[in-house]
């Protein structure tokens, strides 16, 4: 059946020729992805060059006092990013404080108690709290959520927690649905489905041999989680965290719906306050002078530090997991 | 039938470990083997790691040469460096001749599609692309001529023919290569070089994931092209060995300790390392 | 109480708070939808498609900010999505294992994850002011950038699950690095690259924050991308915040249709998915 082909040699000069051209090929689909790979990079570094270039005016003007000033005055363009910061730390720390529990409690039960034919739609219907843009967040929270807290929860916590010393000044002041406490509720609400999600996987990592040693003592569900699962997960627990608040730190149109854009810090929860993100939101379309732009522009600058810090660290914990997982 | 003599010591042993026999070669050719693949001192480096360490044989055309040796030998490894696949990793490199059709196939300057052109290679796990049958086989046809698709067809029919597989797929060209069963899929591996109409063909271990049955048919496979091409087999199993193969290289530990015709690796090895390892002595 | 008891109880008591926090993210869930679907469904009528948003007090719809919104989720998704690809496909066929690619994907992660307003504050300073004016184009700009990171990150992961036996194979038979790479890698991870496209447009598509002060809004019907367009987001922002009864009722309408169209696009995202384990 072989048949060798007529003349030899043509049919190697032939594959020769082709070669040529297809490594000319090769070179350039390898520059085009490398090319547009490096893009990423110099995308990032133009991100930060934009920010500082456009916040250069506000620094040079205020210095590093730009961060424990309070006043934010238009009129007389005096600004200071206290109140953002403050406001993006606190609404970021309830977030965490209320989000990371449930998220905790939501990864233990698809884990360990949920039943096999229900995990998926449960895991998926978390996951879909995820993709619910913010501003239907922030639209349910104005028109539904704070409503709901001013007329039933902030009252009772007034008067519940109100008068205990040493976190009662957390509680003061009249329910007026918005405020902090209102925006870091949601906030929690909307890194759950992350937090929980991370954990699910490092949850899923834990080799089951060393489970079953631990319930083969007569150890309870409770028990192996608390000793054996999250001492081994504990690296990636910590990165799913500190990427939860990393979104929480940056998320912007919930809060602004129902923070009551008021730059002042209060010690309050119940009142209403303003983040970084929010005042951006707000006030950039109308910001009249260069310094109030800039000192906006400077608040994003504030905000992407804070992010990128916090990303870093997580990043690093996670590739520490990664690289005991030994994936 | 090669028969063993009775004062063999080995004939002692449990049945596992006594001496491969090889089969009848009834239709062994009478014709005078002709060289087709010259290597000369060819060694093999993974970063520092030296793994092939001064390999020299000839490869026949039109007879199965088969490599056999325990695991981290270096035989699949030579295999590589046939038609020069190890090139994709650049921590891998190799030096030393290899001479097909009197050119040294591993200087920079010979062209490394010709050599695949010329040079099939069947690895191990079956590897079917994610695409039709048709398009399976059809891939590296279109890689280097252009075919009307009458001549396209009939080509892809000729090389699904010769790897035994037309029957089972000619109903279904167009369906998913991934549906085929792992002794079918291999078979499609096989065509899918043979299409090329290369000159060498090298198998990897071709038939190590595949169930009984499905070797068998491979290996007859392998029997019927023998007469068409220059065959190189890497095996770990030495009875596929036995009964495939016209000549049989031994390799240890990187170098190659024995190389001969079949019957006489089998019942008459010159080294002790080779007696030992096809004894089941070790390995 | 037993040592034991007291074990069992906790055990329970840890359990059940287990199921509270499942049964409490369940039901935000549940009622933020409830509430999408209470108050949207009313501005579900055929003006909200044909109409252009209407000054206060008046009958309208959302037919301008629906057009800018497909526009410019369009431009960005055919911007970023090829650009998103040939960088994921260098970082995981051609750079594997190397330092610049570590630094690449850690730099890519940083961008993924970076407050979409930041982007939009940057699209802002080179964009907007470079050229004077808001404009569609920079509302698209700043999808695009949150588009890229996205379609980079499924590329790489998709692009690394195809084995390695696959690319030999290719090799082998001559195939050179490109062809390999389209013909082989491409469609080997073709349910996964189409996964997260969908997911990326699906993200884009509620984005507000970058589209604030980059594409601004616009209350007429333009088709200009050179000038304010209108989009969905700001103008659920706009007239949500508003004291006018019509314009929350549209509010309500464009955030049901938002929300339809990014969980239908979540849920085929998953089915596609779903898709290459089923064919295997």
């Amino acid at each position: 059946m072989t048949d060798i082909p007529a003349n030899p040699v043509s049919l190697d000069l032939r594959i020769a020729r082709w070669a040529r051209g297809q490594r000319r090929l090769d070179t350039a689909f390898r520059l085009a992805t490398g090319f547009f790979a490096v893009a990423v990079l110099l995308l990032l570094g133009g991100v930060i060059v934009a920010l500082v270039e456009g916040a250069w005016p506000a620094l040079r003007q205020f210095g590093t006092a730009f961060i424990v000033t309070e006043e934010w005055n238009p009129v007389t363009d005096e600004f200071g990013a206290l109140a953002p910061i403050y406001g993006t730390l606190v609404t970021s720390a309830i977030a965490m404080l209320v989000g990371v529990p449930i998220s905790f409690g939501i990864a233990l039960f698809i884990t360990e108690l949920c039943p096999r034919w229900l995990k998926r739609p449960v895991g998926t219907a978390i996951e879909l709290l995820a993709g619910i843009p913010s501003i239907i967040y922030g639209i349910w929270g104005l028109f539904v959520f704070a409503p709901y807290l001013q007329e039933h929860v902030q009252p009772l916590l007034t008067d519940a927690l109100g008068g205990v010393p040493g976190i009662g000044f957390l509680f003061a002041g009249p329910p007026l649905g918005i405020g902090v406490l209102t925006a870091g509720l949601i906030l929690a609400i909307m890194v759950l489905p992350f937090i929980t999600s991370v954990m699910r996987d490092v949850f899923e990592t834990v080799p089951p041999m060393l489970k079953e040693s631990a319930y083969g003592l007569g150890a309870t569900t409770w028990e192996v989680m608390w000793n054996v699962v999250l001492p081994y997960t504990r690296v990636g627990v910590v990165g799913g965290v500190m990427l939860g608040l990393g979104r929480a730190l940056g998320e912007t149109m919930a809060v602004t719906f129902v923070i009551g854009n008021a730059h002042d810090i209060h010690a309050s929860l119940m009142a209403p306050g303003t983040t970084i993100s929010a005042a951006l939101a707000n006030e950039f379309t109308e910001a009249t002078t260069e310094l109030y732009l800039s000192s906006l522009v400077a608040l994003g600058l504030i905000l992407f530090a804070i992010t990128f810090a916090v990303l870093v660290v997580a990043k690093i914990l996670l590739l520490r997991l990664q690289r005991r997982v030994g994936t | 039938m090669t028969v063993l003599s009775p004062a063999r010591p080995t004939d002692a042993l449990p049945p596992l470990a006594r001496p491969v026999v090889p089969t009848d070669r009834t239709q062994v050719s009478v014709t005078a083997p002709t060289t087709k693949v010259e290597i000369r001192d060819v060694r093999f480096y993974y970063k520092k790691f030296e793994a092939l360490k001064g390999i020299s044989l000839p490869l026949y055309d039109r007879r199965v040469t088969a490599f056999i040796g325990p695991s981290g030998c270096g035989k699949s490894t030579l295999l590589r460096v046939l038609n020069r696949i190890y090139t994709l990793y650049p921590e891998q490199r190799a030096t030393g001749e290899v001479v097909i059709d009197g050119r040294n196939i591993l200087s920079p300057d010979y062209d490394v599609n010709l050599l695949r052109a010329k040079v099939g290679m069947v690895f191990q796990k079956p590897t079917p692309f994610p695409m039709s049958i048709y398009d399976n086989i059809a891939f590296g046809i279109r890689l280097y001529e252009k075919l009307a698709p009458a001549e396209l067809d009939m080509r892809v029919e000729e090389a699904l023919q010769r790897a035994a597989l037309w029957n089972e797929v000619k109903d279904k060209l167009r369906q998913n290569g991934l549906g085929l069963s792992g002794g079918q899929q291999q078979r499609l591996c096989i065509a899918r070089a043979i299409a090329l109409k290369p000159e060498i063909l090298l198998l990897d271990e071709p038939a190590s994931a595949l169930d009984p049955i499905s070797t068998s048919k491979i290996e007859e496979l392998i029997h019927e092209l023998r007469s068409d091409y220059c065959i190189t087999i890497v095996t770990h199993n030495m009875q596929q060995a036995a009964r495939t193969a016209d000549y049989t290289a031994f390799m240890y530990l990187g170098e190659l300790i024995e190389y001969d015709e079949t019957a006489k690796i089998f019942t008459k090895p010159g080294k002790k390392q080779t007696e030992d390892y096809v004894t089941g002595r070790f390995g | 109480m037993t040592l034991y008891q007291r074990r069992q109880a906790l055990n329970r008591l840890v359990l059940c708070l287990a199921l509270a926090a499942t049964a409490t993210g369940l039901f935000w869930l549940g009622t933020i939808l409830w509430t999408l679907l209470t108050h949207g469904v009313s501005a579900l009528t055929a003006d909200l498609f044909t109409k252009m948003t209407p000054p206060p007090g008046s009958q309208g719809g959302l037919l301008n900010a629906i057009y800018g919104s497909v526009i410019m989720t369009a431009i960005a998704t055919a911007v970023g999505t090829p650009v998103g690809i040939l960088a994921g496909t260098y970082l995981a066929e051609y750079s594997r294992g190397s330092r610049l690619a570590e630094v690449i994907r850690f730099v890519n992660d940083i961008l993924l994850s970076a407050p979409s307003i930041i982007i939009g504050l940057f699209v802002y300073e080179v964009v907007v002011l470079r050229f004077g004016h808001f404009s569609g184009w920079a509302g698209a700009a700043a999808l695009a950038i949150i588009v890229i990171p996205v379609v980079v990150r499924t590329t790489e992961d998709m692009l690394r699950l195809v084995p390695d036996s696959l690319r030999e194979a290719a090799a082998a038979l001559g195939a050179p690095k490109w062809h390999s790479i389209v013909q082989i890698s491409y469609r080997a991870a073709l349910q996964g690259l189409l996964t997260g496209v969908m997911l990326a447009v699906a993200r884009i598509s509620g984005e507000t924050a970058p589209l604030l002060f980059t594409a601004l809004n616009n209350q007429f019907w333009s088709t200009d991308l050179n000038g304010p367009m209108a989009n969905l987001p700001v103008v659920i922002f706009q007239f949500a915040l508003s004291p006018y009864v019509d314009w929350q009722a549209l509010a309500w309408g464009g955030a049901l249709l938002i929300t339809a169209v990014i969980l239908t696009l979540n849920i085929a995202a998953r089915v596609v998915a779903s898709w290459s384990s089923v064919k295997k």
